[in-house]
Parts: structure tokens; sequence; C-alpha cells
């Protein structure tokens, strides 16, 4: 028994997601505002990786772009190999705003991915329950979402965007109103998540710490206009615990980009 | 439903309870009401006003008694004209305002039209529709049905066209279909808007009715109120809008149960709750 490494290298190469050329421009003419790019990123399957950048410069476009819910004006995007010409079914979403609907509890709220995909989410009482557990929110499947504090509902909300099991996750700010200590517990939920399932996570942050914690590659996005400068792979062990976040190495990888940020006249 | 039963604090029977409540919360109110009529009992004779101009509250009841077949014969037909004219009015603006909200044609050209048409006060158009249709209940359906339908179809607009970014987006990379989306998402997302109109609707129905019989009619309370002003009769015609006061009640009380049980998740459902 060879381990599956192994025969993935077999099956022909693609990227989970792959960009050429991407950029972004919103209007025309003289109000035409370059929004993002051009960018080229390959991203591989299984990957954790973040576009850390500004507010503003473009990181949520670029999410949308893959997401297809917003046209590319230029450039090619692949998601497992097919052109992006269309919003994409097999990727798991959120926002920095959840998409909890007030009118359903916490379970229907997970229930709701499944039912708007033709599920019946009876059938996967149990795959909900576990994703429940693997946030700490068990025994909160009946509250209603005004019930729970903010930490609580975006927790919910990841269930909600895990539970049709999509193998590329696409993360957009998801505890960017959260506070600091809120935001640390989420974190480490987050990272056993991918460790536990392994899909292609692309997360937006302008969070530096919050970016070398969780991932193995960070994207610089420079400001507006958006490019990535540099992509830099977090050479750290797994899981990123409070241990290594104490590294010399964990503050040096942060150091180095926030020098990078200082650069561009950000900090 | 969050907060569980806390402490009990009464000793009497259970279903005592939200009756304590409601009186911890509302004497204030209470005694001012009592107080508001008692003043006015006494003040009759205090300032000698002469019962052409006005009655008594006591005498008031007195004469409501006494005519109370015909007040009840005509609460039913006013009744009848505003809860007609009012379910015609939601029934027809909410199918049409998520029309407008989705189709581009319709809201480049009902859409405007109706803003526009929101200035006119639709009253104004009732003398013209007693004169085409008569004194029958046609006319005054009609006209209710236009003083409820604007409220309704633009807060419908509104309702179905305000799904969050993040909703929408959402239930788009789920690739549900349009109608699953519908039934899932965006009708009970609307639902708190729609209450807005079918609310402000239900207090419009019942003025509506009222005037389209002062206009031009043999029976119901508006024509009762009219008549009995003309006979030097206030207390009958306080009668009327004592009857008038409870019938808005009523369908008002109406639509806020309908809200309590289709949309108790509301912050303004939970708010008063």
């Amino acid at each position: 028994m060879l381990p599956g490494r192994f025969y993935a290298l077999l099956a022909p190469m693609t990227a989970a997601v792959q960009l050429s050329k991407v950029s972004k421009t919103f209007g025309a003419g003289v109000d035409a505002v370059h929004a993002f790019g051009p960018v080229d990123l390959t991203i591989e399957s299984g990957e954790f990786i973040s576009l850390l950048g500004p507010s503003g410069c473009g990181k949520s476009t670029l999410m949308l772009m893959i997401a297809g819910l917003l046209e590319a004006t230029d450039g090619e995007i692949r998601v497992n190999g097919q052109v992006v010409d269309e919003p994409r079914t097999d990727i798991g979403i959120m926002f920095q705003d959840n998409t909890l609907v007030p009118w359903r509890n916490v379970e229907g709220n997970i229930a709701l991915q499944l039912e708007l995909r033709g599920h019946d989410p009876r059938g996967h009482k149990a795959r909900i329950d576990a994703l429940l557990k693997s946030v700490h929110l068990e025994g909160f499947a009946q509250r209603m979402p005004h019930e729970l504090s903010g930490g609580m509902q975006q927790r919910a909300a990841f269930c909600q965007a895990l539970v049709h099991e999509p193998k590329t996750v696409l993360l957009d700010e998801p505890l960017g109103k959260l506070d600091a200590m809120t935001r640390e517990s989420i974190r480490s939920d987050l990272q056993a998540l991918w460790m536990q399932k392994q899909p292609t996570v692309v997360f937006v942050t302008h969070s530096i710490e919050e970016a070398v914690q969780l991932s193995s590659r960070v994207c610089v996005v420079t400001p507006r206009p958006g490019r990535i400068d540099r992509v830099i792979d977090i050479d750290l062990p797994w899981p990123r615990d409070l241990e290594v976040k104490r590294s010399a190495k964990f503050a040096n990888y942060v150091a180095d980009i926030q020098g990078i940020f200082h650069g561009f006249g950000i900090l | 439903m969050a907060s569980a039963s806390s402490e009990r604090t009464s000793l009497g029977p259970k279903w005592f309870d939200p009756l304590s409540r409601w009186a911890a919360k509302s004497w204030m109110f209470v005694i001012f009401f009592i107080g508001f009529f008692l003043f006015w009992e006494v003040s009759i004779d205090l300032f000698h006003v002469p019962r052409y101009i006005l009655n008594k509250p006591s005498e008031i009841i007195l004469a409501s008694r006494a005519d109370l077949p015909r007040l009840l014969e005509y609460t039913y037909v006013t009744g009848l004209e505003a809860i007609l004219g009012y379910g015609i009015a939601i029934s027809i603006a909410v199918p049409l305002g998520l029309a407008i909200a989705f189709s581009s044609i319709l809201r480049r050209t009902i859409y405007p039209f109706f803003v526009s048409i929101e200035m006119t006060p639709k009253i104004a158009f009732a003398p013209l529709f007693i004169s085409w249709l008569g004194f029958g209940l046609l006319p005054k359906v009609i006209i209710v049905f236009l003083v409820c339908f604007f409220p309704i179809v633009l807060n419908a607009i509104l309702a179905f066209s305000s799904l969050s970014e993040e909703l929408e987006r959402f239930s788009r990379a789920t690739g549900a279909n349009w109608a699953r989306v519908f039934w899932k998402v965006r009708l009970p997302a609307a639902m708190p808007q729609c209450f807005v109109g079918f609310k402000y609707a239900a207090l419009n129905a019942t003025v509506g009715a009222t005037i389209a019989e002062f206009i031009g009619s043999d029976q119901g309370l508006g024509f009762y109120i009219q008549i009995s002003t003309g006979n030097m009769r206030p207390d009958l015609a306080f009668a009327g809008i004592f009857l008038l006061t409870l019938l808005g009640l009523l369908m008002f009380g109406l639509v806020t149960a309908a809200e309590r049980l289709l949309i108790p998740w509301h912050i303004s459902v939970r708010r008063n709750a």
C-alpha cells in the first residue's frame, strides 16, 4: 500500500485554482477604475493560502472572481482544471457578514446550504452534528442566530459553508468583525478543521499574524490596484499553536511582512 | 423563546401571570384612560355643554344600546367593504411588487407611474367612482382597494429588491434554481418589509371605507355617522365612531397576529414580545 500522495502524482496534475493574467476593471472609459491585477497564481490542492493586503486592494474582488460570482475583465481562471465562467457550485464560500438567515435556527441554517442544493438534510444529520462539534457549538443547534454572540455566529457560518464538503473553500475576512480573543480561538478551530479535511482554502485577511499562523503560503497584495507582490512560503510546523507563535521564526515572518507593507507606505 | 420562564413572582394561578405582567406595565395608562372618560362625563354638566353638541359617555352607551341592531348591521357592511378591499389589495399588490422588483421593463414603466401616483390622495377619486358605479358595495371596495394598494405594492417592491448581497451570492453559489431560492430565501427575507405595508394599509382600510360612505351611500357606519350628525345626535355619531375604532383595531390586530405567527424571528416582533 503506497501513500495516497503517490497516486496523486500519477494523476494528471491539475491545480485547485489557477489564475492567468487575471484583472478586473470596474466601469468603462474615463470613469473606469482599475481594481485588481493582472495576477498570475497557482494554488495547489489542499493548500491554505492567504491573500494579505490593505482594505480596498481588491482581495475580495479576486475571491468573487474565483467563485464565478464576478466576471474577470481580462485573463482566465480555472478551478480544478475547468474555466470559471459561471458561479461554481463545488466550493464553499463565506463572507465577513455571515449568511445565516434570521428565520432558521443554527441547524436549519446549515441545512439551508443542503436544501438549496436539492439534498434532503435529514440524511445528513450526523454530518451536521459532527461539524457543530468541531467548532464547539454542540448544544446550540436549536438556537436562533440572534441568540448567539458574534463569534458563535461565525462558527455556525463555518458549518454552513462546509456542510456540503467542498474541496475548495473561499473565506473572505470571516473573522473581520470579531474581537481579538474570539478571533484567536476560532483560528485554531479553523486550523484543526483544515488539517482534518484538507480542503484547498483561499483566505482573505488584513491581519499579518493571522495569515502567518494559518497559511502554507501568504500572498502579499499591494494597495489598489491590487497585485500579488510576492508569495511567501510559511515553513512552520503544524499545528501552529501557542508554542509555534512564540518562536523566533514566527516573529521573523511577521516582521518581514510588516517590512514589506512598510515599503508600500502603508505601515 | 430565549429566556425560559424565570422565577415566578406572583402567587395566583398560572394563567394570571400574563395578566399581572400587563397590569404592572400598563397601570398608568389604564388610570389615564379611565380618568379621561370620567373628566368627559363630568365636564358636560360642569361646562353646560348642550346635548346637540356633545353627550356624556354614559349617554352614548345608552343610545347605542337602543340602536344596537342597526349599528351591528352597519358595522358588518363597513367591515365587509374594508376587508374585501384590503384582501384584494394584498392579493394583487404582492405578486405585482414581486414582478416589478424582478422585471427591468416593469421597473421602468409601472414603477415610476406608481411612485408619481403615490403623491395623489387616492381618496380624491372617491366621488368619481361613486358616480360611475353607484351607491352599492363595489365602489366602496374599489376605494378601499385604492387606499390600501399603494403602500402594499411599494413596500413589496422594496422588500423583494433588497436581499443582502451576501445572501444573493450565497444562493447563487449553491446553483439552486430561481423558484427554490425564492421559497427558501427571498420570500422569508421579504416578509418583514411586506408587513410594514400590510399594517399601514390595514389602518387605511377603515378610513377609505368611511370616507367612501360619507360621499355616497345608504348604509354603513360612515353613512350612520353623517346622518346622526345631521340629525343633531352626536351620541349616535360617537357610537358609530366607537365601532369604527373597534373595526380598525380588529383589522390591525389580525395583521399583527399574522405577523407574530409568520415572522416571530424578526426584530420588530421580538422587541414587542
